[in-house]
């Protein structure tokens, strides 16, 4: 199930939120995990048992970490965090990679791994890496072991960040699991948060996201180097805007049920530099590597080579995380060697550079990287890429390019804008009397046009029934 | 935030919630969309294995996009939306000037197309008598100049002169009747039919191509039999701006008689009266079913001119309002939709003493059909 649904928004969430508020407040998390498991199973019926099985597996290792903990036995405890981490990463192994590793394989005449053809369960990327920081937390001593089964049900299966993040720690959320407060304040602003991440993906990522179409199905032949640049503008704008109106939803969701996840998107865009990019995009998941993968690696703390390497054995863990394509490979390591190149010579270079040039800069790297990102086969990504540097089949650019511009230009410019702080800024020196009279005709809009384009995306009339 | 105002925000979300859950709760379920012209997803019945296998979430989420109230209405507010923020198409529809909707037509599928023209060959091939294949260009080719500006557009000319290059059928040349008209009003502003006009100039150039002399247009008396029709380019698009169409007709149907040939629900061939022109239809949203009552598997209209041959039509529904021009050159003409009829073609020739072969098909329905291998049987 989506959020960005009608189903989800006018039969699910309002059953949630009627069940949970009538329910003592003991028995909440009973409720909350009985409907994560109904989001869960809604779309993937079969695949929850690889749900209870990620949960049995690691409350009982939770348990065991602290107990030998407890004990003195730290050998013990490390065994028992490998092997969380081992069946973790092999439930991930399992259904993410098997056919990508065996059809790469096969591809070099290697055929010992057969293909299974299983689908991805949804969001396996994302409670994995969830159930393994919480033993990792334990034994760290970051967070103690949970007691109750149900409320480290709740915790994995925690409908809000079930499926698409953000990553949330549990020694962030175990607290709040144990226990949370549920104010008027909280709910109202959930459901700010809520309606912009709404607006955010229904209004702004889908749209762009059909310009992005049009580009990444032309021939490359028919490809002009304005076109190419304006669909892979359209796609970051599209990318940006679908994530973060996932995790603001998420966010708002979570302040409804009384939770307080942190926040995941920080204007990624205004960045001057790659390292600032990555500091402001999906601010969880490069959390979630620094502290479970480069900081145990020995982080900055080593030698140069040891440094580069360690940057490029996480820069490729981050691509290939985004999906099984060598595409995701690529795209890691070339962040990996920016960032690197960043730390080690060209920050310091392009600090005394001019702003807007640093700004330039950022989002020329940004760009051409979600051009390697979007495009899976390299078969379309080379000439795509060429495309982008003037060598396009089609010329500089052509009378659909203009047609599209055009039709695009206000919704492009609304896009720019709101990937700053600018809104931001002016909702924040709004007075108080005007921003309580401009909050609710807001909400109200923002909840009926995402409405009709919700809608609209299930209207397909079916013209050739009757030709 | 103060607390009340906390409060204030919590019951206008929740309230919202609440007005359509109820608004969705109280509108009865609706089995057919007129608007979409099809049938409306029901409630699902629960079933273990519709649980396990995931059948029953997704039919339960159709039926509840499916039954959505106000749901036509929602659309046209988007479509508005769209417009008002400077697009020029909504859901493949092109907004064109003088209240004209026009679907997008994009490059079609290169080797279907060569696919679709080897079955029609194949026809050609097992038939006995001799077969014409003629392709109608849409509103996109034909009135590609009101399309708004550098909007993308495939020439469906190129598919036409591929077609005419290859096939081993005689070829009866469409484009250039309905391009020398271009300025009249050969199709519908909301639909994507030809009009009866455009359907005359079609029949010029098939009576051309048959070596039949076509009865001048003024010999003619144009009826006016509707003035708001809204057709299916306007269902589609969402638009809700646009003048309806007017709807004529030309022929009289005096002494044509209509049987359309079907089967019963236990699966016993019958016989269903139909006419040249239902004007039941009229009064409903699907008007351009009014000619010849719309779909069906086998239809034959009887003419009374018996000394003339008889005539089978392969066709979609582009033919229903050209068969009227037809009916003053054949006694018989036999109509095939593909997309029921399943049985050899060619056969249907030998059985019914049948004098000449014509395949009619408009572009867009040419390039995207499934059903022409029936054909080649």
């Amino acid at each position: 199930m989506v959020f960005s649904s009608v189903f989800f928004l006018f039969t699910y969430l309002p059953i949630v939120l009627l069940l949970y508020y009538i329910t003592p407040l003991k028995l909440r998390n009973l409720v909350l995990l009985a409907v994560n498991l109904v989001f869960y199973a809604w779309g993937e019926p079969v695949y929850i048992l690889i749900m209870f099985l990620s949960i049995a597996i690691d409350y009982t290792h939770g348990l065991l970490v602290e107990k030998f903990k407890g004990r003195g036995e730290d050998r013990k405890a490390r065994w028992v965090v490998a092997s969380s981490v081992f069946f973790n990463l092999a439930l991930l192994f399992f259904f993410k990679y098997w056919d990508f590793i065996a059809g790469s394989l096969a591809g070099m005449g290697l055929t010992f791994m057969p293909r299974l053809g299983l689908s991805l369960p949804i969001g396996i990327s994302f409670y994995t890496f969830q159930t393994m920081s919480y033993t990792i937390d334990v034994y760290r001593g970051d967070a103690r072991a949970q007691r109750s089964i149900v409320n480290f049900g709740t915790f994995v299966t925690l409908f809000p960040q079930l499926i698409a993040g953000p990553i949330i720690k549990y020694k962030d959320l175990g607290d709040q699991i144990d226990r949370r407060t549920h104010t008027a304040g909280r709910f109202a602003s959930g459901v700010q948060v809520f309606v912009v991440g709404l607006a955010k993906k229904v209004l702004l990522a889908n749209n762009l996201g059909m310009l992005w179409d049009t580009y990444k199905a032309l021939p490359a032949g028919s490809l002009t180097t304005a076109g190419a640049w304006l669909g892979v503008v359209a796609f970051s704008l599209q990318l940006y805007f679908d994530f973060s109106g996932y995790s603001d939803m998420a966010v708002g969701l979570g302040r409804m049920l009384g939770f307080e996840f942190g926040p995941n998107f920080n204007y990624p865009y205004i960045s001057r530099s790659l390292t600032e990019f990555w500091r402001r995009w999906h601010i969880s998941l490069g959390s979630w590597f620094r502290e479970y993968l480069y900081i145990p690696l020995g982080g900055n703390r080593v030698g140069k080579g040891r440094l580069f390497l360690n940057l490029m054995v996480v820069w490729a863990a981050t691509g290939i995380w985004h999906g099984a394509s060598w595409n995701f490979l690529l795209w890691g390591l070339y962040y990996g060697l920016l960032l690197a190149a960043e730390k080690f010579f060209l920050g310091r270079w392009l600090e005394r550079r001019p702003v807007w040039f640093q700004h330039v800069y950022a989002l020329f790297f940004i760009l051409l990287g979600w051009a390697i990102f979007a495009l899976e086969d390299f078969a379309q990504m080379g000439p795509y890429l060429a495309a982008l540097f003037g060598f396009a089949g089609g010329g500089l650019w052509d009378s659909g390019f203009l047609y599209y511009f055009r039709a695009y230009l206000p919704m492009l410019l609304v896009a720019v804008l709101a990937s700053t702080p600018a809104g931001k800024g002016v909702w924040t020196r709004l007075e108080e009397t005007p921003k309580k009279l401009v909050l609710p005709v807001l909400l109200l809009l923002g909840l009926l046009i995402s409405t009709c384009y919700l809608v609209d995306a299930t209207y397909n009339p079916f013209l050739y029934f009757r030709f | 935030m103060l607390k009340n105002y906390s409060k204030f925000v919590t019951t206008l979300f929740c309230g919202f919630l609440g007005v359509v859950v109820a608004a969705n709760a109280l509108t009865p379920d609706k089995s057919f969309s007129e608007m979409e012209n099809r049938n409306l997803a029901q409630k699902p019945v629960v079933s273990l294995n519709g649980l396990l296998t995931g059948k029953f979430m997704s039919e339960y989420e159709s039926y509840v996009t499916d039954q959505f109230a106000g749901r036509d209405g929602w659309t046209a507010a988007k479509a508005a939306i769209e417009l008002a923020s400077g697009k020029q198409e909504n859901n493949g529809v092109y907004f064109c000037g003088g209240s004209t909707l026009i679907t997008r037509f994009d490059a079609p599928d290169a080797e279907k197309v060569e696919k679709n023209l080897t079955y029609i060959n194949k026809f050609a091939g097992l038939s006995s008598v001799p077969v014409y294949f003629g392709l109608i260009p849409g509103a996109a080719t034909v009135w590609a100049d009101r399309l708004p500006e550098g909007a993308p557009n495939y020439d469906q000319k190129l598919v036409i002169d591929r077609a005419a290059q290859s096939t081993a059928a005689q070829f009866i040349d469409l484009y250039t009747p309905l391009m020398e008209h271009k300025s009249e009003e050969i199709f519908y502003r909301t639909d994507h039919h030809w009009t009866s006009l455009g359907a005359y100039y079609g029949y010029t150039g098939v009576a051309g191509a048959l070596g039949l002399t076509p009865v001048p247009l003024t010999d003619y008396v144009k009826t006016t039999v509707s003035t708001d029709f809204y057709g299916t380019v306007f269902s589609s698009s969402g638009v809700r701006w646009v003048r309806p169409d007017s709807m004529d007709t030309y022929v009289p149907e005096d002494g044509v008689t209509v049987t359309s040939y079907t089967y019963d629900a236990q699966g016993n061939p019958v016989e269903v009266a139909r006419q040249l022109y239902d004007e039941s239809f009229l009064a409903k949203k699907d008007k351009y079913a009014m000619f010849l009552g719309g779909q069906q598997a086998l239809g034959v209209v009887r003419t009374g001119h018996t000394d003339k041959p008889k005539l089978l039509l392969i066709r979609d529904s582009y033919s229903d309002s050209l068969v009227p021009f037809l009916t003053p050159h054949f006694s018989e003409i036999h109509l095939i939709d593909l997309r029921y009829y399943k049985q050899s073609a060619a056969q249907y020739i030998q059985d019914n003493g049948i004098d000449t072969a014509l395949v009619l098909y408009s572009v867009p329905n040419f390039v995207s059909d499934t059903n022409l291998v029936w054909l080649g049987r």
